[in-house]
């Protein structure tokens, strides 16, 4: 079932990215970028953004970093792995058990069951309604310290080794809180910052932390809407300068879907406003993005709720002409892939 | 790594025999809190209680009617037999006579029972409970409803009692500020429980969620900063939780 509109395709696993572009002997912001407009797909380069920006225009980031969320973990029902989504506090995390990379559960764990993990004695306390591989986990102290010790980053079977947590950190990761890296700003290098700030481009951040993708593959393959919550800070210095890129004339640019939900669910009927707690916003045509001119992303599974967002922003037919561009150019998907900026006709003066 | 007993939270919860109370009774057990539960059904309670007790939980069940002055004084002595209180839901409530009737001709007696339990009877606890909450610095829940907003029609005496409840938590939030506690109202959404069946007689209710989809809202407001939310109302089924700026 596509609950939305949507294309519906299969990623070829020859597009599926299996390592980090470093690895494969391209720079980081050497990717390739699909530049997507009303009317056409160019192919360009990620470092291409320094001509494709304007002066004025603003930059979308997402200050959130990844963290080595992987804990290995054993119970009475074997060994196993947990994968640490969403923090709710200090010792109580939503977490998804899984026995592998390629191997999701859900696993035979019941309410009250003991964990042993990295070090730490944990209890599995409640089921996440809805989402049977996610729970909440009670930890006897901050699982934070384990992390750093004994956590790697998540993966799923399409990348078939551990790469070191740099490789899954973005230049602006600054609060560590995100179960899997919010990956569209991955090609963004130190030098790419300059040179668009030197052309007078404007960053503004704000934070998502982004907790498992897993789960979006429905038992049966299709499509799940279930999104769970998620933690989110829009700071006032970035409805501000939202406020001015608009003010100017600039595009406001959403780096990636986790920075598109954090502005729309901030966004009320008083506009945009600063804002700070947990969101589940499923972005659809039926509730389209009305704070962001342009999306810079990665390319996203076809049942993801990613790509509902997608739809929502593009529209289906320019969603699917790209998809399509993508697929036939060879394009690569994931986190390590390559990426797209979806531009939109601007929206009218007086919008927020 | 459960607390030994005196260093553990003490909630009190309301209506926990069945449907929404139920859950946060369970909820809170599993996050390692004692729990001193209360409602009508003496059997529907106590069979609660046996399945919280045999996952090992530390659990008090005293059946009885919130709006009598008696079972409130017994509630205030588990409290005190406790040695404390961080958490009291108030979540008992009284839809009144079904079907549902219009105001126009809504029996006054009616209304009163409404009122008496769902207005009258969570503030009588907050005032006999405050002495042990504000020795915790801890929270107050007091379970309101859409029905407070909508002006639906037929849900004018139950809608009518939940928005009064609604204004005793503002105005509570803000008087107890200086004292320490925390109090919020909560509007759980729409629910597979008994109650609701009972307002819709007859009708299939099967799409709506079960309790437990609020579990998720517990956890989250649980672990807010008291003093951040305090005096805010908040619907466990919205898409965003917002700590208040």
């Amino acid at each position: 079932m596509n609950p939305f509109s949507a294309p519906a395709f299969a990623v070829p696993s020859a597009l599926e990215a299996d390592r980090p572009p470093e690895e494969r002997g391209v720079a980081r912001d050497r990717v390739r970028l699909l530049l997507s407009t009303r009317t056409t797909d160019e192919d360009r380069n990620f470092s291409d953004l320094t001509d494709i920006l304007q002066p004025g225009d603003l930059l979308v980031v997402n200050e959130s970093a990844t963290l080595p969320a992987r804990l290995p973990a054993r119970s009475r029902v074997g060994e196993y792995f947990l994968h640490l989504s969403t923090r709710y506090g200090p010792t109580l995390w939503v977490a998804e058990a899984r026995w592998g990379a390629g191997t999701p559960g859900p696993l035979p764990l019941a309410v009250g069951d003991r964990i042993d993990t990295a070090g730490l004695s944990a209890r599995w306390v409640a089921e996440f309604p809805g989402i049977p591989r996610l729970g909440f986990v009670e930890f006897d102290r901050d699982p934070f310290d384990a992390m750093a010790e004994f956590g790697r980053p998540i993966r799923y079977g399409y990348v078939p080794h551990d790469y070191p947590l740099d490789a899954y950190q973005t230049v602006f990761a600054r609060v560590p809180g995100s179960a899997e890296m919010p990956s569209a700003a991955r090609p963004f290098s130190e030098t790419l910052v300059r040179s668009l700030r030197g052309r007078g481009v404007e960053f503004a951040a704000l934070t998502l932390h982004a907790g498992v993708s897993s789960l979006e593959v429905g038992p049966d393959g299709g499509a799940t809407d279930l999104l769970y919550p998620e933690p989110f800070r829009v700071p006032a210095a970035t409805v501000e300068a939202v406020a001015r890129a608009r003010a100017r004339g600039g595009r406001v640019i959403a780096v990636g879907t986790t920075v598109a939900r954090a502005l729309e669910s901030a966004s009320g009927s008083r506009g945009l406003h600063p804002a700070e707690g947990f969101t589940r916003l499923y972005i659809s045509p039926e509730r389209p993005p009305r704070i962001f001119d342009g999306l810079l992303t990665g390319f996203h599974t076809p049942t993801s709720s990613h790509l509902a967002l997608l739809a929502a922003f593009a529209g289906a037919p320019m969603l699917e002409r790209s998809y399509r561009a993508a697929l036939e150019r060879g394009y690569l998907w994931h986190e390590f892939g390559d990426s797209q900026l979806i531009l939109r006709d601007r929206l009218p003066a007086g919008a927020f | 790594m459960r607390a030994p007993r005196s260093e553990r939270k003490v909630a009190l919860v309301t209506g926990a025999s069945r449907g929404l109370g139920r859950t946060v009774a369970e909820f809170l057990t599993a996050e390692g809190y004692s729990v001193i539960l209360t409602a009508r059904g003496t059997s529907d309670l106590e069979g609660v209680g046996t399945n919280l007790s045999r996952s090992g939980a530390d659990v008090h069940c005293v059946a009885g009617d919130v709006t009598d002055p008696r079972h409130r004084s017994q509630l205030a002595e588990h409290v005190r037999a406790a040695g404390r209180l961080d958490l009291l839901v108030n979540n008992a409530s009284e839809l009144g006579p079904t079907p549902l009737p219009e105001l126009s001709t809504y029996p006054l007696d009616g209304l009163r029972r409404v009122f008496e339990a769902n207005v009258v009877a969570p503030l009588a606890l907050v005032q006999i409970l405050l002495p042990w909450l504000e020795r915790s610095r801890g929270r107050i829940v007091n379970i309101s409803s859409d029905a407070a907003l909508g002006g639906y029609p037929r849900w004018g005496g139950y809608g009518a009692s939940k928005a009064a409840l609604d204004l005793v938590s503002h105005t509570l939030g803000e008087e107890l500020k200086v004292r320490g506690v925390s109090v919020v109202s909560v509007d759980p959404g729409d629910l597979r429980t008994a109650m609701h069946q009972a307002a819709f007689p007859g009708q299939d209710i099967s799409d709506r969620p079960l309790p437990s989809v609020t579990v998720p809202f517990w956890a989250w407001l649980l672990e807010q900063d008291p003093a951040l939310v305090t005096g805010h109302r908040f619907r466990a089924q919205a898409d965003r939780w917002e700590i208040p700026a």
